[in-house]
């Protein structure tokens, strides 16, 4: 009897600091419907006259310096090729790590966590420099250049633990009956780490979606600006319409989401592994 | 046999190695390099000035302000980051109904777009309209009307607590992870010896979680350290220099008064203080229980 009054207790404490955690988030949802005179009145939890205006402005009313569908296309491609060369990159390094007796001794792991915490704000300034010399500046590829080499390391040392956990004598068997390198690489390990690859490649995108010191810096144009920029240049404006920044808050954080929920399980495996082996 | 295998493995690494030189090597030796130059933004001429930005930067009041700032940012993170999770980690390490959706709805924060949650925010703590600054100043401040984000003094808490809201996902996730090696066995024995809740967390999870906690708390260390996106996106900095740390500081001065040569300085300084704890903290890393390796 105590014991099923506790454990409902403890579920009812999980649910309630759930809810104050993601409680802003609810709130910018519920707001995103309210009409701009109960965005700029007196706060209220639940709009009274709940209206679709805000969403209507950031989708239809475009120019060509505020072009909110634009900016969202470009968030999804830079993000989708960042995901992909993220995950080509670290899953061939990770698996000549795993690999390689020599590379195992954790000094590579110690490595990578250390690039994976350098303080990228003292990259900003020369990695500027270089992609204005060599063409790379206010271009997506050089955003997607940067993104996966942020992420990366990262990516890496999460596939690590991974692939080392596939026996060898698996890929051993596949030897003998006539597998090459690459066909085993791609037959086996990957599809066995599917877990693994699914959670760096999750990891890459949304850490490229959301992303704003380096998009602030390396992108100039309008038309090239990602998410995260576009909606932040909205507040620099003088008269902040707080109306479609909501909305379109919503609908960048919506995505991200969608994307995220289906794998969080993976993911949240995936990380919990590395993390205790790192 | 062995030997040959071996090489051609290392060649796989290539790709990572070239972009990584390309992207952090290349960029320390430039702003090692820069740091002894004058160079103005938009031109490529350089002056060579020897120290001199080193001691100008030395010598600038804004430095050392920036300093203490990142000080007190640095320091108000971790006291919260360093905590809660453990709270947080003990509530979700039990097996219920829901508790994937409920671990997945936890990791919201951490994937949510600072941008989206900074200008959100600003809106929420905007006086007399927003939900929080009115919530607060009909509790905390007794009906006085509190511009938070425009206030010298609690601009920096606010951004503290923003800050660790979205970190918590993280830490927690962290430490969840070291409480699941911390096998059931050791808290039934406990149980048996007639130990409180309180008594099994004193002296079997806190001791067994220690090196995690010191782990998550070099990252969160040097996460929080380097923040410049939260800060920028919702004060810039201000009012005045309220929460202007070494990041923003250096953003603001490479690209808004466009002083290139002594931004590098300040990189430089930075670099060289976080190297020391960097090595400091891997030297005194001891593996963790349960490890296998």
């Amino acid at each position: 009897m105590t014991s099923v009054v506790r454990r409902r207790l403890r579920a009812a404490l999980t649910v309630a600091v759930l809810l104050i955690l993601i409680w802003p988030l609810l709130y910018i949802l519920v707001s995103s419907f309210k009409p701009i005179r109960e965005i700029m009145g007196r706060a209220e939890l639940f709009p009274k006259n709940p209206t679709l205006a805000n969403y209507g402005t950031l989708l239809f009313a475009r120019t060509p310096v505020r072009d909110f569908p634009r900016i969202l296309l470009n968030t999804l491609y830079v993000s989708t090729l960042s995901a992909l060369l993220s995950v080509a990159l670290s899953s061939v390094s990770a698996y000549a790590i795993a690999r390689t007796r020599a590379l195992k001794s954790g000094i590579t792991s110690k490595l990578l966590l250390f690039i994976y915490v350098f303080p990228t704000i003292i990259l900003l300034t020369p990695m500027y420099q270089l992609f204005a010399l060599i063409g790379l500046w206010d271009s997506y590829y050089g955003l997607v250049i940067v993104y996966s080499g942020l992420a990366s390391p990262f990516c890496t040392w999460l596939l690590v633990s991974f692939f080392e956990s596939i026996p060898q004598e698996l890929e051993e068997s596949a030897a003998v009956d006539g597998a090459n390198a690459v066909t085993r690489f791609v037959r086996i390990v990957l599809p066995i780490s599917m877990p693994g690859v699914v959670t760096v490649a999750a990891y890459a995108f949304i850490s490229a979606w959301g992303e704003y010191m380096f998009a602030l810096v390396m992108i100039n144009s309008s038309a090239k600006k990602t998410a995260a920029l576009g909606l932040a240049t909205f507040t620099a404006e003088q008269y902040i319409e707080w109306g479609p920044l909501l909305a379109g808050s919503i609908l960048i954080i919506l995505p991200i989401f969608a994307l995220f929920l289906p794998v969080s399980r993976f993911f949240i495996r995936g990380f919990m592994s590395g993390a205790v082996k790192a | 046999m062995t030997l040959f295998r071996t090489r051609k493995q290392v060649l796989l690494l290539v790709p990572q190695i070239v972009l990584l030189a390309a992207l952090y090597g290349y960029p320390v030796v430039r702003t090692v390099v820069q740091s002894f130059y004058s160079v103005s933004f938009g031109s490529q001429q350089a002056r060579g000035v020897g120290a001199a930005n080193y001691v100008g930067v030395f010598r600038d009041d804004a430095f050392w302000a920036a300093s203490l700032s990142s000080l007190y940012w640095t320091a108000g993170n971790l006291v919260i980051q360093l905590t809660v999770p453990i709270f947080l980690a003990l509530l979700l390490n039990e097996q219920f109904k829901g508790m994937n959706l409920a671990r997945a709805t936890f990791m919201l924060p951490w994937v949510v777009p600072t941008v989206a949650f900074a200008v959100c925010m600003r809106w929420m703590l905007l006086p007399k309209i927003g939900i929080v600054a009115e919530a607060l100043s009909d509790t905390l401040f007794f009906g006085r009307q509190v511009h938070l984000l425009g206030s010298g003094g609690f601009a920096m808490p606010t951004l503290i607590l923003l800050n660790s809201w979205k970190f918590l996902p993280f830490g927690t996730l962290m430490i969840l992870a070291a409480l699941q090696t911390i096998p059931r066995e050791v808290y039934e024995a406990a149980m048996v010896d007639g130990a409180g809740a309180a008594t099994r967390f004193r002296h079997i999870t806190f001791p067994l979680l220690g090196s995690m906690i010191w782990f998550v708390g070099f990252l969160a260390f040097s996460w929080n350290f380097n923040t410049f996106d939260l800060i920028w996106l919702m004060t810039q900095g201000g009012p005045g220099t309220a929460t202007q740390t070494l990041p923003v500081l250096i953003y603001r001065t490479a690209f808004k008064t466009m002083r290139l040569g002594e931004a590098s300085t300040i990189s430089v300084i930075v670099a060289a203080v976080l190297a020391v704890i960097g090595f400091a903290y891997f030297l005194t890393m001891k593996p963790r229980e349960g490890q296998q390796r």
